[in-house]
């Protein structure tokens, strides 16, 4: 143990968990009244983390063996738990996007949240998601990933509900909270099932032959399945997707942070890990594929009939994320990992255009941005548009090549059901992004009018959205800390596609070898195009009627405004069943059974004593005789004992 | 066990140092209120030092019975003072300590007639301090009845909601479990054949398979009414509620561990067999009372019946932990007793700051909480966040323990009593959404946050649930000692 300390990799490491936790620590007791002071803290206790991921990612490249740290954290008897750090191709690259993404995050907030009276709260909340996301990313053993992976959940909850007062937010916060964590108990019993068959949660050795020998196949399909419960709860995959839409109520970089670009991904990563013990079991991969497939296309649908931006972008994100599964699931490792790496730029791009649009109108709607202007915000309107390519999958940007990846992994599998239910999620795609992309760019005639319905009916509801907006009515610029990171973002948007060669072989070991499948290539490219073309005639050409092509067949637009009816259908299990049977009959039998009976021998026991008391009558003679009676009983018994 | 006599008496000085308390507490006049709670404040401190000093100087490498002092007392009956320190008492002995002087911080505002309330404070806490220190089992159950007496007063007098009603049932409900562990020790006293209370010495005994069964049921149920183990839970929330600030803290947080530690030092301890013999029933309360409690406290509108049957639910975590009969289940069973204890002194310090402000501890009336006192309700939501089982928090760790052992010994019935943590989190969430988050009650807006002074109590069992959510093994190595040895007996 005396030799890690003195081991330079083992400190940075130490160094980047420990520094954002101290921050929080500092922050919520010291400084959270001084904005300028909390700032300082938490910048720099990103700072130094970023720098250190970056330069360990340059160090290791092209590493061999995995470097790996223990600790004793908590051994008690078959739960062996350390803490440690794990130290891979597949956790460097995690460690670096979520260093940079949080980093931008921090200075993007400045703009953003300058002037919110809690300000250093704000920062508080970002340092702990930024220690439980960078530790959860170089964990070593798996407990430790389940602790942090808890933990940025509890970071995600305060930061939806960050504006508490507002009932919707804080609403979305408890949502979050207890949806994730219903897939969290999977995960979990997932963890006890390894815990107690295989004696070990070393990710190492959870990855190695081992596994297979120690414990029957069934095991290890039911161990995936339920640590996939996990991943589905917190990637927001179907059924338990519905939380994420709703954790919108967050400030947007939060939104961009963890609800799109790295604590989202976290379940993704986690298959990631894990792969080779994931994928020994097939029967796991089949029900991963199923469930990323169905979430494409729910969440596909129901982006295209949202005018709420952020809506927009969130189930575009439930969709990529399914799409990123699908990837994986499909038996392509890369494919679904360096999905996630562009999707973290161009995503997190998305909602910090986003992000400045909001700002600047005080609205979520983009009819009313577009209305108003949108497009005059000329560094936001055009990354928007390369991130929106990027979505959509057009060459050169990033989506490009690694869309390609998913539909090529997709295209190898027997069945071609799913490769076509992924190029159809490609359509969607390219189509849903464009809508809003065409309505804010080229805002015809129609689209005044339909922002001024909406501007009506936002009115009617007492406002919505942004919590600030209104305070920034005056006319300003973007900030260049706003600015900054959308370039920066939209560099790497640019620029990752070209390093799929290179990040390939990082990561898995060898140079990829493509046969670039033309057949694949034009029907990958020709569903975005057609998904913009279509996009293009709804609501970008001069005489667009401006309304979506699903407009036609009413009873499906209605199904995908109501979202799929999902939200209904857990409103229904949460007041039916949890309220309504198993939490009022607990409480009934509890009042009138448990309680009542202990109160009925209570009672009778009193009215017994009251019956009794009749016998004390206080009349000398019946007490004269009692005694006499039971005295010669005594003594007729200490006779008849000799 | 091994004995190791000490050449200072610790232990007796822990115990006593309460009664010197009392002792100067009733020579001192009504109106010298401040010298009432200086002197109760500074007796828990010596208490608190005293027990902290043990956790400490234990010796872990050398394990067994440490800090030990013997003294015959009755000898024809078998009865000495016989205290002594290991690995399960260890914590709870810092756990009372810590809550004790807590308690006293947080009723620093008490006007009622401060000079009963502390002298009987102190009284309740002698005994606790007793109970988990006496390895004879007559003064065991001698500090058992002193701890539980003063509650009956200390509702009826200080308490508010219902408090003769839920005085008289807590006391009722006590005594009945006190008329079954009676005959159970008995019953052991008696078969033995050793004529002595030493339950080191009565560990040595092999008691035949039948009086292992029935004084092991005997003393289940009789301690299992203090450890509000299910159906026998009901009086506990009724008695939080009634209680006031301090002594749900100490009810909650210390007397219902009296119940459970019960159970493990003297049934399982005495009686392995009938332990294998009832511990699945034993297993299978314990998990009704997890799901049970977290669903009944699903819909109750009052913080302190919220917090009541989270108690109900944390505890039968306790039981199933012990119901494993696993090295795991135990470590982990002992340290959530410590961790509970802690927990749910906060919730009640929280709630009590709140409830002597508004009056009021309805969740609906509530609201908004986090604009009118940030730093109250902070102390709330990270209670409310520790029992939702989040990691950071000491009591993260004894669930995580407990539940891996209990789905390798109950198997479905472990995942049941695991899959409840769900709703659990609603059930946390819940409350502090209505009470602290959204809109606040106008009526309440011109209350004062809490003052670094008042603040302290609970920023010290804050600081504790930290401090062993970080570093586990601070406590679970200690609690090891004597599991190991413990489980080998089972």
């Amino acid at each position: 143990m005396a030799m890690q300390f003195s081991d330079t990799t083992f400190l940075a490491c130490l160094v980047t968990s420990i520094l954002p936790i101290l921050s929080f620590g500092l922050i919520m007791i010291f400084t959270r009244e001084n904005p300028k002071l909390s700032l300082a803290i938490s910048l720099t206790a990103s700072t130094i983390p970023l720098i250190i991921a970056w330069g360990l990612l340059f160090k290791y490249w092209g590493i061999q063996e995995p470097l790996v740290y223990n600790l004793r954290w908590l051994y008690s008897d078959m739960v062996k738990i350390p803490f440690g750090f794990l130290l891979d191709p597949t956790s460097l690259l995690m460690l670096t996007i979520v260093a940079t993404i949080s980093w931008l995050v921090q200075i993007y907030s400045i703009g953003y949240m300058g002037g919110d009276p809690g300000f250093g709260r704000f920062y508080a909340f970002l340092s702990l998601f930024a220690f439980s996301m960078l530790t959860l990313s170089i964990s070593s053993g798996l407990l430790q990933l389940y602790i942090c992976w808890e933990l940025v959940g509890l970071a995600s909850y305060l930061l939806i509900g960050f504006w508490y007062e507002k009932f919707s937010a804080s609403e979305a916060g408890k949502k979050a909270f207890v949806v994730t964590r219903f897939g969290d108990v999977g995960f979990f019993m997932g963890l006890a099932f390894l815990t107690i068959y295989y004696g070990n949660l070393e990710i190492q050795q959870v990855n190695s032959a081992a596994v297979a020998q120690a414990m029957p196949a069934w095991l290890i399909t039911t161990a995936a399945l339920l640590i996939f419960c996990g991943v589905m709860g917190k990637s927001a995959q179907f059924p338990i997707h519905v939380w994420l839409p709703d954790a919108m109520e967050g400030p947007t970089p939060v939104s961009a942070l963890l609800h799109s670009a790295t604590m989202v991904a976290a379940g993704v990563y986690l298959i990631a890990r894990i792969y080779p013990f994931f994928s020994a079991s097939p029967e796991a991969m089949t029900v991963a594929l199923a469930i990323g497939t169905i979430t494409l296309l729910l969440s596909s649908t129901i982006g295209m009939v949202a005018s709420d931006i952020k809506q927009v972008w969130a189930y575009s994100t439930v969709s990529q994320l399914g799409f990123m599964i699908m990837g994986l699931a499909a038996g392509s490792f890369f494919a679904g990992y360096y999905h996630l790496t562009t999707h973290a730029a161009f995503k997190a791009l998305l909602f910090l255009c986003s992000g400045v649009f909001i700002h600047h109108f005080g609205t979520n709607d983009f009819f009313i941005m577009a209305a108003q202007g949108g497009r005059k915000l000329k560094i936001p309107m055009v990354t928007v548009t390369i991130a929106a390519l990027a979505l959509a999958g057009i060459f050169p940007l990033a989506g490009f090549f690694s869309k390609e990846g998913i539909l090529g992994a997709l295209a190898h599998l027997d069945n071609k059901i799913w490769l076509f239910a992924g190029l159809f999620g490609a359509f969607l795609t390219a189509y849903y992004s464009f809508r809003v992309i065409f309505v804010m760019l080229f805002p015809r005639e129609p689209i005044f009018q339909i922002a001024a319905a909406h501007s009506h009916a936002e009115e009617a509801h007492g406002g919505h959205g942004h919590g600030h907006g209104d305070e920034h009515g005056e006319e300003h610029g973007v900030p260049w800390v706003m600015n900054l990171p959308l370039l920066i973002l939209a560099f790497f948007t640019l620029t990752l596609g070209f390093l799929q060669g290179a990040l390939e072989k990082f990561l898995t070991g060898h140079a990829g070898h493509h046969e670039i499948s033309i057949p694949l290539l034009v029907s990958a490219v020709g569903a975005a195009l057609a998904g913009i073309g279509l996009a293009w005639l709804d609501w970008g050409a001069k005489n667009a009627k401006c309304v979506g092509f699903i407009s036609r067949v009413p009873v499906l637009e209605n199904f995908f405004i109501q979202k799929w009816y999902m939200d209904h259908f857990w409103r229904w299990f949460l007041n039916t069943i949890i309220y309504g049977l198993f939490s009022k009959w607990f409480t009934l039998n509890d009042r009138r059974v448990v309680d009542g009976g202990v109160d009925a021998v209570a009672f009778s026991t009193v009215g017994s004593g009251r019956y009794l008391s009749k016998y004390q009558t206080a009349l000398l003679q019946v007490n004269l005789l009692f005694m006499v009676l039971v005295m010669a009983g005594v003594g007729l018994y200490l006779v008849m004992g000799r | 066990m091994a004995e190791h006599l000490t050449n200072f008496p610790y232990l007796t000085c822990m115990v006593l140092s309460p009664v010197i308390g009392i002792a100067i507490i009733l020579f001192l006049k009504e109106e010298q209120k401040f010298l009432i709670r200086a002197v109760a404040l500074v007796s828990a401190a010596v208490s608190l030092g005293f027990s902290i000093y043990t956790f400490v100087a234990y010796d872990r490498a050398l394990g067994g019975l440490q800090f030990v002092e013997k003294y015959e007392w009755v000898k024809g009956f078998g009865i000495s003072y016989f205290v002594g320190v290991d690995g399960l008492n260890a914590p709870l002995l810092l756990l009372t300590g810590i809550v004790i002087f807590t308690g006293v911080l947080t009723m620093w505002e008490l006007e009622l007639r401060v000079k009963e309330y502390f002298a009987f404070m102190l009284f309740l806490v002698t005994g606790v301090f007793g109970v988990f220190m006496s390895m004879d089992i007559f003064f065991f159950f001698l500090f058992y009845e002193i701890a539980v007496v003063p509650m009956y007063v200390l509702i009826l007098i200080w308490g508010s909601t219902r408090k003769e009603y839920a005085a008289m049932k807590l006391t009722l409900y006590l005594m009945a479990g006190s008329g079954l562990i009676i005959p159970g020790l008995l019953l052991l006293y008696a078969t033995s054949g050793l004529y002595t209370f030493d339950l080191l010495k009565l560990h040595g005994v092999h008691f035949s398979p039948w009086v292992q069964k029935l004084a092991f049921v005997l003393l289940l149920f009789g301690f299992g009414v203090l450890a509000a183990m299910w159906p026998f839970h009901t009086w506990s929330p009724v008695g939080h509620v009634a209680a006031p600030t301090a002594v749900s803290m100490l009810h909650a947080g210390v007397l219902m561990k009296l119940g459970s530690y019960g159970i493990l030092r003297i049934p399982m301890y005495l009686c392995p067999e009938g332990f294998q013999y009832w511990s699945t029933l034993f297993g299978l309360l314990a998990i009704c009372g997890i799901v049970y409690g977290v669903f009944v406290g699903l819909a109750q509108t009052d913080l302190k019946y919220v917090i009541g049957y989270s108690s109900v639910s944390h505890m039968g975590i306790v039981a199933l932990g012990l119901a494993t009969g696993t090295v795991d289940g135990l470590n982990g069973s002992v340290f959530q007793m410590f961790a509970h204890g802690i927990m749910t002194a906060l919730f009640f310090s929280a709630v009590g700051y709140i409830y002597d402000r508004t009056h009021t501890r309805d969740i609906h009336e509530l609201g908004g909480f986090c604009k009118i006192m940030p730093v109250a309700s902070a102390f709330f939501i990270t209670a409310a966040l520790c029992g939702a089982g989040v990691p950071g928090f000491a009591s993260f760790w004894a669930e995580l323990l407990v539940f891996i052992s209990a789905v390798r010994v109950f198997g479905i019935g472990g995942l049941i009593a695991l899959a409840s943590i769900v709703v659990g989190a609603l059930f946390a969430l819940r409350v502090v959404q209505n009470s602290f988050y959204n809109e606040p009650n106008p009526k309440f807006t011109h209350f004062e946050d809490v003052s670094p002074f008042l603040g302290l109590p609970r920023m010290i069992l804050i600081a504790t649930l930290i401090l062993f959510g970080i570093f586990p093994s601070l406590m679970l190595d200690l609690i090891k000692t004597a599991v190991v040895p413990f489980v080998s007996g089972l």
